[in-house]
C-alpha cells in the first residue's frame, strides 16, 4: 500500500501504559478491496472509559467487532492483560472478560425481555438443564431496577418496545454479565436525552466503581467530553488522535472532522480535474499522487455527518 | 454495581416489584384476545368446529372407527411436521421431508437383507436419515445455500437413490405380515395407537424442548434474528445443522412407522410431494410462520389433527377426495391470514 500523501499526525507506534487491560497493535483488515482498518494501534487502560470517533466507515464498528470476537484481524495483534488474545468467537472473548453492545443491539424481537438479557447466559436446573424462567425473571427485573431503565413488563416480545428501551436492554444485557472490559458501539445512537442521560449516568457509575474499562463508540461531542477519559480518532484507517479528554475540547474535535472534509473535497476536486483534463489518454505522471492520496473508497461522501 | 447475579442478596433483598404489567391482562374481554391470540388459538376454534360440523352432519362421524380411519390421516403428518416446524422457526424449510420418508424404509430393508436383525437395522437406517439431515444443514449453514434449493436437491436425489436401490420393486416390509402382528411392528406403527402414540410422545416432548430448553430459545433466536444471535454468541451454524437432522430424522422413522403399517415398501416418488406439503400444511395451520422466529409444535399437532378430520369427515360423507385439497388450500390461506394477524398483535409491531 502506497504511503499516503496526506498531513495530519498519524499514532502508528503502540502506546501503552502500566495498566493497561487492552492492547491493539498494528492492526489492519480489509474486505475484499476496501481497507477498513489500515494500522491500528491502541491501548486501554484499567478503568478507563475510551472513546473512538471517527466519520461513518472509518473503520470504528469493525475495531469492536474485532475486539469482540466476531471478526478476525487479517494483520497486527491483540493482548488482554498482558496475554496474546485472538478470539475465535464471541463466547471466547466473553471468557476473556469482553462483552459487546453491537451496533445492531442483538436482541431477538421474539424473545421476551427477560430472555434477551440471559441470551447465552441462561439460567437452568439440573439435573435435567430446563430453563430457569422464574429465577431469570427475578434477577432481570433486579438488573432493569437497578439501573433505573423503565420497561413496562419483562414478559412482552423486545419487537413492542422503543427504540431506546430495545437499546437500554442491550446494554444492561452486557454490564450485568461479569465482563470487565466492554465494549459499546453506539449506545445512544436511538436514544433521546432522557435515555441518553441514564446510560451516560450508568457509565459515570461503572467508572467510579473504577472495576470495569469501557471503549466507546460516541457520535455526540459532547457526550464523549463528559463520559470519557480519553479519545481516539480513526481516520484513514489510522488512530488519528489520542488525547485526554481533558485536553481537548468539542471545537477541537469539529475542527479536525471539518478539516478532514475540506481535503476530502479537494482531493475529489483533484481527481475529477485531472480526469477531465486527461480525457482517455495515458496519465501524466502528476494524477498519480493525487490518486493514491485520495481517501480510502469506504470513506462517505462530505456532508454525511 | 455490575449486577453479577449474587444469590445471596438477592435472598436476603427480593427485588421491588415494579409496576408489572402483564399484557393482555384482566377482564373476559382480554382473556378471549389472548386466547385469539395464541397462535394455536385459532386452529384450536376451527378444528373445533369441523368436528362438531361432521359430528352433526353424519352420524358415522363421531364413532370408534371413525377416529381409527382418522389417525393415519393426522398421526404421520404430526410427527412430520414436529421436525418441520424446527426447521420453519429457523426461517428456513425442508423439502426433502417427504423424499426421506421414501428414502428411509428401503435403506432399513436393505439392511435386514444384508443379514442385520430389525431393531439395528432401523436405527442404522434412521442414522443415514440423520445424515441426510446433517448435509442438509450444513448446505444451508456452511456453504450459504438457500435451505429452498438445497433440500430440492436432496428431494430429488433422494428420489432416485430409492428407485435405484430398491430396483423401483415393492416389498414386503421386514418384520411384518399380512397374516399377524409382531411385537416389532405393534410397536412401530402395526399397532393401531401406534403412530397416535409416537405422535403424542413426540409431540410432548419436542413442545417442551422448544418451550423449556435453551436450544429452544436459540432456536427461536436463530429464526428471529440470525446475525443477533451470533452477535450473542449462539452458534447458528450449530442450530441451523441440529434442526435439518431432527427433521430428517422424523421423517425416517415416519417412512418406517408408515411402511410397517402398510406391511410394504413402496418406493413410488409420486407420494412424496403429496406427504411434503401436507407436513408443511400442519406446521402453517398450527401458527408456525415461514419468515421464521415463530412457531409451536402443539399447533403443528393441531393443524395435522385439522388435515385428518377434514380428509376423514370427507371421506364419511362421501364427497369426492378432490375436495379435500379444495378445503386444504382454504385453510392454508385462512390460517396464514390469521396467524399474520395474530403476529402482528403478539409483537405489537407493524411487521408480521
Amino acid at each position: 500500500m502506497p504511503d499516503l500523501a496526506a498531513p495530519g499526525e498519524r499514532i502508528v507506534a503502540p502506546a501503552t501504559s502500566e495498566d493497561d487491560v487492552l492492547r491493539v497493535e498494528h492492526v489492519g483488515k480489509r474486505f475484499g478491496a476496501t481497507i477498513a482498518l489500515r494500522d491500528i494501534s491502541m491501548h486501554l487502560r484499567k478503568g478507563e472509559v475510551l472513546g473512538l470517533l471517527g466519520d461513518n466507515g472509518a473503520g470504528k464498528s469493525t475495531l469492536i467487532k474485532i475486539l469482540a470476537g466476531f471478526q478476525k484481524q487479517d494483520t497486527g495483534s491483540l493482548w488482554v492483560k498482558g496475554d496474546a488474545y485472538n478470539p475465535r468467537s464471541v463466547e471466547e472473548a466473553r471468557s476473556r472478560g469482553i462483552d459487546t453492545v453491537f451496533q445492531d443491539l442483538a436482541l431477538i424481537n421474539e424473545l421476551a425481555v427477560y430472555q434477551n438479557l440471559f441470551l447465552r447466559r441462561e439460567k437452568v436446573r439440573s439435573p435435567i438443564p430446563f430453563l430457569s424462567n422464574a429465577i431469570m425473571r427475578r434477577q432481570a427485573r433486579a438488573a432493569l431496577d437497578e439501573i433505573g431503565i423503565n420497561i413496562p413488563s419483562i414478559d412482552v416480545p423486545v419487537a413492542r418496545l422503543s427504540g431506546g428501551q430495545r437499546q437500554a436492554i442491550a446494554v444492561a444485557r452486557t454490564i450485568s454479565g461479569d465482563a470487565d472490559i466492554i465494549l459499546l458501539d453506539e449506545p445512544l445512537a436511538a436514544m433521546g436525552a432522557k435515555e441518553g442521560a441514564m446510560i451516560l449516568d450508568l457509565i459515570a457509575r461503572l467508572k467510579d466503581e473504577g472495576n470495569v474499562s469501557i471503549i466507546m463508540i460516541l457520535h455526540n461531542y459532547v457526550h464523549v467530553l463528559a463520559a470519557c477519559d480519553r479519545v481516539n480518532l480513526i481516520q484513514d484507517g489510522f488512530i488519528g488522535l489520542d488525547k485526554p479528554t481533558a485536553e481537548t475540547s468539542v471545537e477541537e474535535l469539529t475542527e479536525i472532522v471539518v478539516e478532514e472534509y475540506r481535503r476530502a473535497r479537494l482531493e475529489a476536486q483533484a481527481e475529477a480535474q485531472a480526469q477531465a483534463g486527461n480525457g482517455a489518454a495515458s496519465p501524466p505522471t502528476a494524477s498519480a499522487p493525487a490518486a493514491s492520496s485520495a481517501p480510502p473508497p469506504e470513506s462517505p461522501a462530505p456532508g454525511a455527518s | 454495581m455490575a449486577v453479577t447475579p449474587d444469590t445471596t442478596t438477592e435472598a436476603s433483598a427480593p427485588p421491588p416489584k415494579g409496576p408489572e404489567k402483564r399484557w393482555g391482562q384482566g377482564g373476559a374481554l382480554s382473556f378471549g384476545q389472548r386466547f385469539l391470540t395464541l397462535r394455536e388459538g385459532s386452529i384450536v376454534i376451527v378444528t373445533v368446529v369441523a368436528i362438531v360440523y361432521f359430528a352433526a352432519s353424519t352420524s358415522r362421524f363421531a364413532t370408534g372407527s371413525s377416529f381409527k380411519s382418522l389417525l393415519p390421516y393426522f398421526a404421520p403428518f404430526a410427527i412430520m411436521a414436529a421436525g418441520e416446524v424446527f426447521v420453519m422457526i429457523n426461517g428456513e424449510i425442508d423439502l426433502s421431508v417427504g423424499a426421506v420418508y421414501l428414502f428411509t424404509p428401503v435403506v432399513f430393508y436393505k439392511f435386514t437383507t444384508a443379514g442385520l436383525p430389525l431393531i439395528p437395522s432401523m436405527i442404522l437406517a434412521l442414522v443415514v436419515a440423520t445424515l441426510i439431515g446433517m448435509l442438509n444443514g450444513l448446505a444451508v449453514a456452511v456453504i450459504g445455500i438457500s435451505s429452498f434449493v438445497a433440500t430440492l436437491g436432496t428431494l430429488f436425489t433422494l428420489e432416485g437413490l430409492s428407485l435405484i436401490i430398491s430396483h423401483a420393486t415393492q416389498v414386503t416390509t421386514p418384520g411384518t405380515s399380512v397374516t399377524s402382528v409382531g411385537t416389532f411392528a405393534q410397536i412401530f406403527g402395526g399397532g393401531t395407537y401406534s403412530e397416535l402414540i409416537w405422535a403424542a410422545v413426540i409431540a410432548i416432548i419436542l413442545q417442551v424442548v422448544l418451550s423449556f430448553t435453551r436450544f429452544g430459545v436459540y432456536t427461536v433466536a436463530v429464526g428471529g434474528n440470525r446475525l443477533g444471535a451470533s452477535e450473542a454468541g449462539i452458534n447458528t451454524k450449530l442450530v441451523l445443522t441440529r434442526n435439518f437432522m431432527m427433521c430428517a430424522l422424523l421423517a425416517g422413522f415416519v417412512g418406517i412407522l408408515e411402511a410397517v403399517r402398510a406391511n410394504t415398501i413402496t418406493p413410488d416418488p409420486s407420494v412424496t410431494g403429496d406427504i411434503l406439503f401436507q407436513a408443511i400444511s400442519a406446521a402453517v395451520i398450527g401458527g408456525t410462520l415461514l419468515t421464521g422466529g415463530s412457531g409451536t409444535v402443539i399447533g403443528a399437532f393441531i393443524g395435522a389433527i385439522f388435515l385428518g378430520v377434514i380428509r376423514d369427515g370427507l371421506n364419511i360423507k362421501g364427497v369426492s377426495a378432490n375436495y379435500f385439497y379444495f378445503y386444504l388450500g382454504l385453510a392454508v390461506l385462512i390460517a396464514m391470514t390469521a396467524n399474520t394477524y395474530v403476529s402482528r398483535v403478539r409483537t405489537g409491531s407493524g411487521r408480521a
